[in-house]
């Protein structure tokens, strides 16, 4: 190694240390959460292949959309076979809240070039970007090589404990009796992560409203009540927001 | 030659493909576009209430099923989507979300069914 080399070589160890420093964190943050992770990964493999799917399209459907609540959410409809607008409307709705997460996350990737930025948001996940923002949200310097490899040891363990429950959950449906019902685990899957949205009044009041429209749109062809209710939801916690401000 | 493919195969083919686009404009839109999209505080706002009122609108109807043409059907779920609740209130775990609900279907089942 030639000697006039060696500030670079200092350079380059000084980014390796950070971002081995940085994927230690990540992943010693995202260790606990993996098993929560999945289990719904599992709950949802097994979901998939009771739905009808058929094991290729269940893997297919891991692999590529990578998406628990918005492959729960599309298994009702293509089981009754909704017109694939709506399928594709309710995927966008269910997934609105990785909107609000690529707007937090974008100042610490902005830097990156078009395809990791395109890979950063992919394998975003809703615990991986719980864990960031709680550990970088004050950051006052934003896009470290640290935060980025943090940000990077969480995805990396997400998407392999989700892929291989998922896979498995696949694989062992066929084993699992129906009148376990284990369809259900699929909604309760769904109620964990909706019941801690609702941690304030407007919230309270928007999915209470979302709920009623859901109830009484039964009755609307094509599964269309699931819009309805989210029309619902948005406009009950629009006017809740103005109308509980007064108090606290 | 056009490979001959059932239409069902080719439906979920396509809703497969559709949620996978879902995902990449949801997740990776605003990393890849950011500095262009202008978004209002009240989009913001809104854009919030949205993910739980869908969650609920997929949950509710598996809870509290209403045949067309018919009257609104009392099902078991209901009681054990309660329990598992207060389980999601107390512990805030999935885990233990799922396993509470599944016991409490089966036993409400186990008793009333």
């Amino acid at each position: 190694m030639a000697p006039d080399r060696e500030p670079f070589d200092a350079a380059d160890a000084a980014v390796r240390a950070e971002r081995m420093a940085g994927l230690r964190s990540g992943l010693r943050a995202i260790a606990p959460a993996a098993v929560a992770t999945f289990t719904w990964g599992l709950v949802t493999g097994v979901a998939m292949a009771k739905s009808g799917l058929g094991e290729s399209a269940a893997v297919a459907m891991s692999l590529l959309v990578y998406a628990g609540s918005a492959q729960l959410t599309s298994l009702p409809l293509i089981a009754t076979g909704a017109p694939l607008w709506l399928i594709f409307v309710a995927g966008l709705v269910v997934n609105l809240r990785f909107v609000i997460f690529g707007a937090a996350l974008q100042p610490y990737f902005r830097d990156q070039s078009w395809p990791r930025r395109l890979a950063y948001g992919y394998f975003t996940t809703d615990m991986g970007f719980v864990l960031f923002m709680s550990r970088y949200g004050d950051a006052s310097v934003r896009g470290t090589t640290e935060q980025r490899w943090y940000f990077i040891g969480g995805a990396a363990v997400s998407w392999l404990a989700w892929q291989a429950s998922s896979i498995l959950g696949v694989l062992l449906a066929a084993a699992v009796p129906a009148d376990w019902s284990l369809d259900f685990a699929a909604v309760l899957a769904l109620l964990a992560i909706t019941v801690p949205l609702a941690s304030s009044r407007p919230m309270l009041v928007s999915i209470l409203a979302a709920g009623l429209a859901a109830w009484l749109g039964q009755a609307l062809p094509l599964r269309l009540g699931l819009l309805a209710a989210v029309a619902a939801g948005v406009a009950a916690g629009m006017f809740a927001e103005r109308f509980l401000r007064s108090k606290p | 030659m056009i490979p001959d493919i059932p239409p069902a195969a080719l439906y979920v083919g396509a809703a497969v493909l559709l949620l996978t686009l879902c995902n990449v404009l949801t997740r990776a839109g605003f990393l890849l576009f950011g500095d262009r999209i202008p978004l209002s505080d009240g989009m913001r706002r809104a854009l919030r209430y949205a993910p739980a009122a869908a969650l609920t609108a997929i949950i509710v109807p598996d809870l509290m099923p209403w045949p067309r043409g018919g009257w609104p059907a009392f099902d078991l779920r209901l009681v054990a989507a309660a329990a598992a609740t207060v389980v999601c209130l107390r512990t805030r775990s999935a885990v233990a979300v799922i396993v509470s609900g599944m016991l409490a279907l089966w036993g409400l089942r186990w008793l009333f069914g």
